[in-house]
Parts: C-alpha cells; structure tokens; sequence
C-alpha cells in the first residue's frame, strides 16, 4: 500500500464520496459516519506520507504506470506532506464541528472537496492540478449554496463565477507554457522553461496568467471580493473548512509552481514580475486590514484578514530569499489553523447566542468563555505576537525581507502587526468588555430552549489553540521540517 | 561566575505562572484564590533567594523559537529585578486583597489571575539571556496587563487599555524591528556584558539604527517622552496595579531593557563609538525635567504620582546612557530604590482612597489626622525621592549625580538638580496639605498650591459629595470586609465622614484602633520601612552586591 500512497491520497475521498449518496437514503446519522471515517483514513494516509518523506527526501509516482510526458505524475516531498496532513486534518476537524444533518450529496461535496484539495497538493502535473482546482472548486461553490436562502444562493453564484475565470485564467497560463514547452509535467516543464528561455513573452505570459489565476483562488487583493460573502453566506461548518483550507491550497499551489516550475532563475531573469509581485502583495496585506478594520459582520471581518494574511504569504514567495519562504510555509500552515479556529468559534457563538455582529459580540465573555478565551488566543496569533506560530511566521518574513535589503517590505510585514491589532483588539475587546443585550438572542430555538454547546468545537477550539500556541514554541522545528526543501528550490 | 544548567530560572517564571492558573480554577472559593497568589508570592522569592545566594550563574535553555536559541539566565543584573520584583510582589498581594475586598470590586478572580501571570512575565524579562526571550516576555507582559488596566470596564477604563496597547504594541513593533536588525547586523541576540561582538564592527549607520529602534521601543515601557502620554491613562487601573505594575514591573521592565540594549547588546565601547549615547541622555535629561514640571500641576493623587515615575525612570535611563560604571550602579540602585518608595506612595494613595473615597489632593486636606502611619510613610517615600538622606533615594542619587559630574558636559548633573528641585515643589504641597490642611478649610493650607482645582470641587457650603467610599467601577457602597480589624472604631469614624456636615470640625478625626485594615497597612509599613533600610545601610540587602557584580561585569 505504502507503493500506492499517493493515488490513495486521491482515491480513498473520491470514492468515499460516493458511498454517503447511497447511505444517506436510509440514514443521515450513518453517512456521517461513513464520511468522518473515510477522513479519519484520509488523515492517516497523510500522517503515513509525512513518516515516509521523513525517511526519503521524496516520492514520486506515475499514474497507471504511464511515464510523463504521456501520463500524470504524483510528487510528494516534506512540504506536500504537510499540506497533506493540513487538508486532511482540517476536513475532518471541521465536519466535527457540523451540527448540522447534510443530506447525502452534501457529505459527497465535502469528500469531493477533499479529493480536490488532496489532488492538487499531491499532483506533479500542470494540467492535472487544473483539473483537482476545478474539482475542489465546483464542490466548493455547492457547499457555499447548500446552505440554502437568497444570500447563499447569490454568494456562490459570485464564487462561481470569479472563481471559474480565474481557473480560465490558469488554464490559459498553463495553455501558453504548453506551446512553449510542448509539455505538461512540472519535472520537465522546469527544464523546458529554461530553454525557451525565462524572458520570452510567451513564458512570461504563461507565469502572469497562472499567477492572476491563482490569486483569484487566494483572494489577493483587488481579487477577493468573492471571499467575504461566500464566508458569510455558508455554514459555519462549511465556512469553516473553505477558510481553512481552500486558499491554503491555492497557495500551496502557487509555491510549487514557482518554485518548482518556473525556479528561482526565472525572477533573476525577469526581475519585473518579482516586484509586480511584491507589490500585490504588500498592497494586500494593508487593503485587507483596512478593510477589516470597517467590517461589521465577524466572518466578512476574518474573510478581509485573510485577504491580508495571504499578501504576508506573497510577500514571503516573491521575497525568493530561504527565510522568507521559510516564513510564508509557516505563516501558511500557522494561518490555516488560526483561522480555521476562529471560524470554529464564530460558528458556535452564532448558533448558541445568534451573534453576528462585531457590535452583537459586546459581552460574550460571560456567556461563552471558553470560546472567547480561545479567540483571543487565536486572535493573537493573528496579530503576529509571541509566543504563537504568527509570530514565527512574521519573524522569518521579516528577517528575509532585511536581508534581502527591502527594507520597505519588512517595515509593512512588522506595520501589519498594528493593523491586525486594530481590528482583532476590537473583537476582544468587545468579548471582554462590553455589556450584553439583555434582549434574548437571535438564535434561540422555536422551543425556547438555547442549545448547548456541542462537546466537539469545544475540543476542536481547544485543540486549535493548544496547536497555535504548540507551532510557534516549536516553530524552528517546523522549519527545519521545510528546510530540505527550500533549500532545494533557491 | 561559572554558567551551570537549572531548571531553576524557569521555576522562577514557572511559580507565578501556575499561580495564575491555580487562581483562576479556584474563582468560586475566594479564599483558596488568594492563598494561592501569597503562597506563590513568597514561593518566587524563595526561589530567587536561592538563585541570588548561589555564586553560580544559573542558565535554562527553553528550546528555540523561529530558528534563535531562547534561554533564561540568572546574571547579577537580572537577578536584582527579579528580586525586586518578587519581594514586592509579597507586599502587593497582601495589599491587594485588602484593598479588592474593602472596595467589593468585582472581577477578583481576572484581577488575581492577570496579576500573577504579569509577574510571570516579568520574571522571565529579568531573567531573559538574549534579546528574543526578553522580547517575547515583553509582549507577553503587554498582554498579562491589559486586562488589569481595563478592570474597572468602564468607557475611561476601556479608553486607557487601548491607548495602553497602542502604544506598547506600537513599541514591540520597533523593538522587534531592533531586534532583527541586531540579528541581520550581529547574527546574535544573547546578552555579552559589555556588548555582542559583532555589532562594534557592523555598519555604523545600520547599527546606530537598531540602536534607535530598540531605544525607542523600549522607551515606549520606559516612558521616556513623547512616548509617555499610556502612564496617566493606564492610572484608572485599581492602585495595587498602579503601583506594582505601572511603578515597578511594567515601567521598570522598559527601562531594564533599554538597560539591556544598551550595555549588554551593544555595550558601553560600541554605543560611545556610534555617538548613540548622548542623543538618548539629552532625552532622558529632558523627561526627568518636563514630567516634573507637569507633576506639579496635577491635583489628582495618582496621575500625579505618574509623572514623578515618568521622571524618575529617566533618571534610570540618563544613568545607563551616561556610560560610566558609577552612573550605571546608581542607575540599577536606583531601580530598587525608586520600587520601593514609589510603591509606598501608591499604597498610601490606595489606602487614602479606599478609607476615604479621595483621589484628589485638595480634598485630602488634613488627612494626616485619620491616616497618620499612612501620610507619614507618604511623607518619607516623598522625602526619599526628592533625595533627602537616610532614605534609599539619596544614596542612588548620589551615585548618579557622582556619575554625571565625570561626564564631560556638566549639563546632566544640572538637570539632576533641577529635577530634585522640582521633586520637592511637586510634593511638598501634597505633604503639607495633608498634615497642615483642615479638611473643610478654605484656608491657603487646605489646597493644593500649584494646581488647578478639579472638576467635581466643592460646593461654596463647604459640604462635599457623600465621602462613603464608591467603588471605582460605580458599584455601591462597599461593605465591611476587612478580615482581621476592630470594625466598631472605623464604622464610626466612616460615619462622621458621611456626615455632609455643614459644621466646621474636620472630617478627620483621630483614629482609635488601626487606620486602616492591616492588610493594607503592613505592606505600606514594610515598603516604607524597606526604603528606609536601604536608606541607612545600603549594604544590608543583596540588591548593593548585585549592582556592584553587575557594573564590575559591564565595565570590567
């Protein structure tokens, strides 16, 4: 099995999926069920991979035996198995905290979501990373409308759209280094690229169009309009893991394919791209904090922050030094699990007390005080303060932006420390000390009764914190966990 | 002084760490809580008694955070904050449960909690062996100490607590910037005394930089001016935070890290090189005098109180600036002298409020007859900080003013003595209104000679605002809950105070029994008697030895 573990990253949710559309028919409880076991497989598959890139530098895998450039090629190495354990882990942890009982095709979506996300970590194909993205994608949008009503309907028709253009926009990219290369494989597009040569137009072409394609899914700005609203719109749960995990991979996504594909030479050779880069980027990290700072709804308000974290993590990419990308992988993984929490937290206080609102969160720490503790926690690492995996993250962006002398850039990576304090003090600060609405809350039952809080985002949100805090006391361990890698890519 | 591995340095920021814990559990048995915070108390005194006693210098290395070793290590300096802190931290959580109990404030539990994790932090800034770890101890502190500056939860309360973050997160995010550079500069962040190696021959521009970031952000803890104005916001907070933290841990842990950055990163040779040194002189010369001026003018006790500190610190900062061990060792005597008397002026502020509901000197006139233990040990901490003898202020005075007189321009020993000068015009007044003053007097000696009234003063009848004592957080009358107190004396006392007696005798009458409960007097008794000790025989207390180990190891 151990020979097939990659397909099997694959594999094992894409055909899970299609066991809760029988089971649901006769019982709900049951596909759950089914669906968190096939999770707990997943998550385990990936904790399998981590132990054997530990072992091996890396593993590679030609589907059905067909070598490239005929066939598609599976590639995992230290940073895939991470992404792996994140996207599996996260899935799982999220549908924990689901109160909600889904109809079969919904557990299929969250499988198939997974499968996507899966494929696009493990791919070592252009093209087959386009096909898991859309994969990953549709499922997404789905989720985004399960929800039901007018806002989610619209929400993920927004999704939907902008999200079609910009995987359009990657295909087009990966489209135009096809004609330049006559190949689809990242092993031999690397080699491919250099021989056309970095500064052709139909290369540099190929990058920018790939790079707007998947900014769209990270939702840099002036791209992530979609974000705030499909947040909002979704379910907690569903908010939740596309939070987590969805950007994450975009992300991840980017990174080889810079990195991988088109190297490190390919900046020396085009120094125009790295600063366009740097500049969306940086523009990110101030717009989206502004545009926190104004949100009023609590998961438009983590949407926007978002939108900032990722710029932090381009400035980490297109900084191309070892400690910024250092910095950017562990701002990714540290990000995912922050804001995965949080998301865990806003859903369970709007269910249990129907808060929405930054204003409606006046006072929560009396009704909720674990989850306001948590948030704090979490919010802090947002922030960027230490002892948490934030912190760490902004450390190495930092020190890489010194000493690769822009010093601009490392003066906006330390500023947005005070832009993220504005706004997640202002949530904190509303926890703790504002004074509740003596008004019932919204989200009070039909039976009159408040339902209590489950004993699953309890352990999730504790977990989360415990995990935000355990990063960034062990951050020089994960980055020597990437360490072999980023090595290998500058 | 050989470097041996302990987990002791960790206990020491691990014992008031669990405490916090450990009070928090217990929120619902108040007693428990308390016994927590006393027995931690005296359990991290302990702790660093054993650490000061020993010749050995203890290190525990705590792993390592973004790729940079972290590590607590236990040098002389170090240790005299720690000491510092920790022996005051007894006084304070004796005083502090007088004091929440006999105003009923509400949240004790967050009060208690938030206070042990702050000495928590504290501990692991004094004993931090490189610049990330203090770093990190730093921002944790930050965050231990909002909760107790926004206690009272109130709009002001809420007010000051952001001002509070803003500018000390502000100022982690320049010391942060500091510190990388230092990294990039030197590629290393532990603590040499007399200053990392490679930062004398890193690029001058670059290294005078860092020096001005990690200043600057220190600063913003040291309230060194413009960087001043959280200090009197963050006085809404209840009084034992005033002074414990905002006196002692907070305000003292910025300058002990301007201390840090200035003799042990870069270190007396290189900082001269640069040209740094001065430029940070003239800057603390000038706070010690603008805050003495501005503390003239201020009526309310505490806000007061806060402007000498601004002032006070600057003398710690000129000291270190100055570059010359005889400063440097005023500088760290001067760090335990200034605690223990500025402690025992917010004690005696604390007290005042909780007896009598007054935070403002005007209409504390004549208190030295209802609270005489109290107003005298304000008088003496006073005398002690203006730098009369026999109190712990002059003999670190001494030796700062002896520092400045070998540096080449005489202008610091000048701003010294203005600001001694403007020490005693600042708190003579207070002193005289509360012995000389009659509390229904319009007489000259009933108001505060150099300041403004304040807004709520008296009405022209000469009677006041009902003087039963409200809680700063608006809740009502307190209750009589003093543990350990002959209540029947002090009722009586508290109901002449409530008369709003148009009769012209004074509110205060002599009190029969103790003035107060003795949770809040002993510990003013023990800081003031402690300022007094160090006063007469400098030398009783390790605090003489450490300095002097401490400057021997900067300066050779």
């Amino acid at each position: 099995m151990i020979d097939h573990l990659l397909p099997l990253l694959v594999a094992v949710p894409l055909l899970g999926s299609a066991l809760p559309l029988f089971v649901a028919a006769r019982s709900r409880t049951l596909a759950r069920w089914l669906t968190l076991t096939v999770l707990v497989g997943q998550t385990a598959l990936a904790v399998v991979l981590a132990r054997v890139v530990f072992a091996t530098a890396s593993v590679s895998y030609d589907v059905g035996a067909i070598p490239a450039p005929f066939g598609i090629g599976l590639f995992a190495d230290r940073v895939t198995a991470a992404l792996a354990l994140v996207v599996a882990g996260g899935a799982l942890a999220a549908l924990l905290t689901d109160h909600r009982h889904r109809s079969g095709p919904e557990y299929a979506l969250w499988l198939l979501l997974v499968a996507g996300l899966s494929g696009v970590v493990v791919t070592a194909d252009v093209f087959n990373l386009y096909v898991f993205l859309e994969i990953s994608g549709l499922a997404a949008y789905a989720m985004v409308a399960s929800a039901r009503g007018v806002d989610p309907a619209l929400a993920a028709l927004h999704y939907l759209l902008v999200g079609t253009v910009g995987a359009t926009l990657y295909l087009l990219g990966v489209g135009y280094a096809f004609v330049a290369t006559g190949t689809l494989a990242m092993a031999d597009l690397s080699v491919a690229l250099a021989a056309a040569g970095y500064d052709s137009t139909l290369v540099v072409t190929a990058f920018v169009l790939v790079a707007v394609g998947l900014s769209v899914k990270m939702a840099l700005f002036p791209l992530h309009a979609w974000k705030p609203e499909a947040y909002a719109a979704a379910t907690p749960a569903v908010a939740t893991v596309l939070a987590a995990l969805g950007s994450t991979v975009a992300g991840y996504a980017f990174l080889r394919i810079v990195y991988d594909v088109f190297t490190v030479a390919f900046f020396e050779a085009v120094p125009a791209v790295r600063t366009l880069l740097l500049v969306a980027a940086t523009t990110s990290v101030v717009a989206g904090g502004v545009l926190a700072l104004r949100a009023r709804d609590v998961r438009r308000l983590l949407a926007y922050s978002s939108v900032s974290q990722y710029g932090l993590f381009g400035v980490g990419l297109a900084l191309a030094t070892p400690l910024s990308v250092t910095g950017a992988l562990v701002a990714l993984v540290g990000h995912a699990v922050a804001k995965g929490g949080l998301f865990v937290a806003v859903g369970s206080v709007a269910r249990t007390h129907g808060v929405r609102t930054v204003e409606e969160y006046a006072g929560l720490a009396d009704r909720a005080p674990l989850t306001a503790a948590v948030v704090a926690v979490l919010g802090v690492s947002l922030i960027g303060l230490p002892p948490t995996v934030g912190f760490a993250g902004k450390w190495y962006l930092a020190l890489g932006g010194i000493e690769a002398g822009s010093w601009a850039v490392a003066t906006v990576v330390l500023a947005s420390t005070m832009l993220s304090l504005a706004y997640v003090g202002r949530i904190v600060e509303r926890c703790y000390l504002g004074r509740a609405d003596a008004t019932p809350p919204a989200g009070v039952r039909a039976d009159g009764g408040l339902p209590a809080p489950a004993t699953a985002p309890v352990v999730v949100l504790v977990g989360a914190a415990a995990l935000v805090v355990a990063l960034g006391l062990g951050s020089s361990a994960l980055a020597a966990w990437f360490e072999p890698v980023v090595e290998g890519w500058l | 002084m050989t470097d041996v591995a302990s987990p002791l340095p960790l206990a020491v920021v691990g014992v008031p760490a669990l405490a916090s814990v450990l009070v928090l559990v217990s929120r619902a048995h108040p007693d428990v809580r308390e016994a927590w915070t006393v027995l931690a108390s005296l359990g991290t005194v302990a702790v660093v008694a054993l650490l000061v006693a020993d010749d050995a210098t203890h290190v525990t290395p705590l792993g390592s955070l973004a790729g940079v070793d972290l590590a607590l290590r236990a040098d002389a300096g170090g240790l005299l904050f720690a000491l510092l802190a920790s022996t005051l931290w007894v006084a304070t959580s004796l005083y502090s449960v007088g004091y929440v109990r006999g105003l009923g404030e509400v949240g004790q539990t967050r009060y208690f909690a938030a206070f042990a994790a702050s000495i928590a932090a504290t501990m692991g800034v004094a004993l931090a062996a490189d610049l990330l770890t203090l770093f990190v101890f730093y921002e944790l502190l930050t965050l231990a100490t909002y909760p107790l500056v926004v206690h009272a939860g109130d709009a002001a309360a809420r007010r000051a607590g952001r001002k509070y973050l803003a500018y000390t997160l502000g100022g982690g995010v320049l010391a942060l910037t500091g510190v990388l550079l230092v990294q990039v500069l030197a590629d290393a962040l532990a603590f040499v005394p007399g200053g990392i190696a490679g930062l004398s021959v890193a690029d001058p521009t670059l290294a005078r930089v860092a020096f001005g970031l990690l200043v600057v952000g220190f600063g913003v803890k040291a309230a060194v001016v413009p960087l001043h104005a959280w200090l009197p916001a963050a006085m809404v907070a209840p009084t034992p935070v005033s002074g414990l933290l905002h006196a002692v841990a907070v305000v003292k842990s910025g300058a002990f890290a301007v201390y840090r950055s200035v003799l042990y990163v870069f270190g007396p040779e290189t900082a001269s090189d640069l040209g740094v040194a001065l430029p940070l002189a003239a800057v603390a010369a000038a706070t010690m005098v603008l805050a003495a001026l501005v503390g003239i003018r201020q009526d309310n006790l505490k806000r007061g109180l806060a402007y000498s500190t601004i002032s006070q610190l600057s003398y710690i900062v000129l000291g270190v600036a100055l570059l010359t061990p005889l400063a440097a060792f005023g500088a760290l005597l001067h760090v335990v002298a200034h605690a223990f008397m500025k402690i025992t002026l917010f004690f005696a502020a604390g007290v005042i409020y909780v007896e009598t509901g007054e935070k403002y000197v005007s209409d504390v006139a004549g208190i030295g007859r209802r609270l005489p233990v109290t107003a005298t040990a304000f008088a003496v901490g006073a005398a002690g900080l203006v730098g009369f003898p026999l109190v712990a202020g002059f003999v670190s005075k001494f030796h700062l003013v002896a520092g400045a007189a070998a540096a080449p321009s005489g202008v610091f020993v000048a701003a010294f003595l203005v600001a001694g000068l403007l020490k005693l015009l600042y708190f003579w007044p207070i002193v005289y209104v509360a012995f000389v003053g009659r509390s229904e007097g319009t007489d000259p000696a009933s108001r505060h000679a150099f300041a403004p009234p304040h807004a709520d003063t008296r009405t022209a009848s000469g009677s006041h605002v009902p003087a039963v004592p409200v809680a700063a957080d608006g809740s009502g009358p307190h209750p009589a809950v003093d543990p350990g107190d002959a209540d029947s004396t002090r009722d009586t006392d508290r109901d002449v105070a409530g008369a709003t007696g148009t009769d012209s005798a004074s509110r205060w009458e002599r009190p029969r029994g103790l003035e107060t409960s003795a949770s809040l007097l002993v510990p003013v008794v023990f800081t003031v008697g402690m300022a007094v000790l160090l006063g007469v025989v400098p030398t009783a207390l390790p605090f003489w030895e450490l300095a002097e180990t401490a400057v021997e190891e900067v300066f050779g």
